[in-house]
């Protein structure tokens, strides 16, 4: 028996949202069956797979591991909130031309980390980006076109702004 | 007894939180999340109350103090931990761990109170903490305590904390000159639990101090090892401290490797951290 739902308020993608949420419920049950944000996925629940990563207060977390009632107070941003960013759009233009991706699954989770990894390193060298990709399981790709995908966003901006 | 709790509470102070815990013991106090909510999600636990430990200033981050020891506490996230200046000497062995703890999402999550509380014996934290002469400090409802850690680690996932006792830090002795720590670990692929770790020390008075993990059910660490590396730190003094954990150690067979596949693993990871001890010292590092 879990405790009872409770109403709570989070802020996602800049609005606040008012959801019941469970003790037990995590970030990623409400964002996904609630409030029908389905960019995260449920991989493995355990915090291994990467594929329901979220920014909370700007930083990657893994919205299985992330109580929702933890979370008031405090900025949710998912694949869907970083719509207009630049970034992403370079690194969904790059994963489409080097085919970095063959079901898909794991691609949300993979462009929340890049997005953040581009934003703090504009160009990345290949260790930079396996090291922050390192917390994502792809099991059809093999890795090497993700990687050189995030690493051609980067120049693509880069050229961008000059 | 007062009535059981319900529902997560946000205590903001270390006594309203062990208050909390010991009015109920089935509550859980909940820290970076990375390993509770995994329980919480494969219904492992079913707590019906949670301390979350996130609002309470006096047990985040890393200081030194006055006496030069340093002071981390208990829910600085790994990533804190694994980019700390001030972990140098010996204490290098704790910031050289938490670098290599799972990968960086999980490393902004997870927190070196909570995943000392959890001791799984493969976790990159514990044999770290026992090489580098760690002493734990734990709060309850009546007072703190400071457990060293090679006490803190009981058995398999067993630790000194007592029902409703809290982590509270981490202290380790002062930087000396001539101070290194390192951690090598073992693993299948990068960011899995250690296979086989060996956690290395040097303390700047001439002593050595190893610690292996994921090879029993605490860190293994030995004192007649140490004096045997800190009298020899070269092939032989190896050898001889290799062999000497190798036979104490009692690893588990499973998914990671079998029993004896971990004892063949000890001697060169041994040989590998005290040698690189001595080149980190070398490069003054």
């Amino acid at each position: 028996m879990t405790a009872a739902l409770m109403n709570i308020v989070l802020r996602v993608n800049g609005e606040d949202a008012a959801v019941p949420a469970g003790l037990h419920d995590t970030l990623l049950t409400v964002l996904r069956d609630r409030l029908q944000l389905t960019a995260a996925k449920r991989g493995c629940n355990q915090g291994v797979c990467g594929a329901c990563t979220v920014r909370i207060d700007g930083t990657t977390m893994r919205s299985c591991l992330s109580l929702a009632q933890a979370c008031e107070g405090s900025e949710v941003t998912t694949l869907e909130g970083l719509e207009t960013s630049p970034r992403l759009k370079a690194l969904q233009a790059a994963f489409a031309a080097h085919g970095a991706f063959q079901c898909g699954f794991c691609t949300p989770g993979l462009l929340v980390s890049a997005e953040a990894l581009l934003e703090d390193e504009p160009r990345p060298d290949e260790a930079a980006v396996r090291k922050a990709l390192s917390g994502h399981l792809c099991r059809c790709t093999g890795y090497a076109k993700i990687i050189q995908a995030v690493q051609a966003a980067a120049r693509s901006l880069s050229e961008v702004g000059k | 007894m007062t009535a059981a709790l319900q529902g997560l509470y946000r205590p903001t102070s270390v006594e309203e939180a062990v208050a909390l815990l010991s009015s109920d013991e089935s509550a859980k106090p909940l820290a970076g999340g990375a390993t509770l909510v995994a329980m919480l999600n494969a219904r492992v636990l079913e707590p019906q109350a949670l301390v979350s430990l996130s609002r309470i200033p006096e047990i985040q981050g890393i200081s030194a103090l006055p006496d030069g020891s340093l002071r981390i506490g208990a829910f600085t996230r790994h990533a804190a931990t694994a980019s700390s200046d001030l972990l140098r000497g010996a204490a290098r062995v704790v910031r050289h761990a938490a670098s290599q703890i799972a990968n960086e999402t999980v490393r902004h999550m997870g927190t070196i109170g909570g995943s000392i509380a959890f001791a799984d014996p493969g976790l990159d934290y514990p044999p770290a903490l026992v090489a580098a002469e760690a002493v734990v400090e734990v709060a309850s409802a009546t007072g703190r305590r400071k457990v060293p850690a090679r006490a803190f680690f009981v058995d398999w996932y067993v630790t000194a904390l007592a029902p409703g006792e809290i982590v509270t830090a981490v202290f380790l002795p002062p930087p000396r000159s001539g101070a290194a720590g390192l951690y090598v670990k073992h693993a299948r692929v990068s960011g899995d639990y250690a296979t086989a770790s060996v956690a290395a020390c040097t303390f700047g008075d001439g002593r050595i101090g190893v610690a292996v993990g994921a090879c029993g059910p605490t860190p293994l660490a030995d004192d007649d090892a140490n004096g045997w590396l800190s009298e020899d730190a070269g092939d032989a003094g190896i050898a001889r401290a290799s062999a000497r954990l190798v036979e104490l150690a009692d690893p588990l067979d499973d998914v990671r490797g079998s029993a004896d596949y971990r004892r063949q693993l000890i001697p060169g990871l041994v040989a590998r951290a005290v040698r690189s001890l001595q080149a980190q010292l070398k490069e003054g590092r």
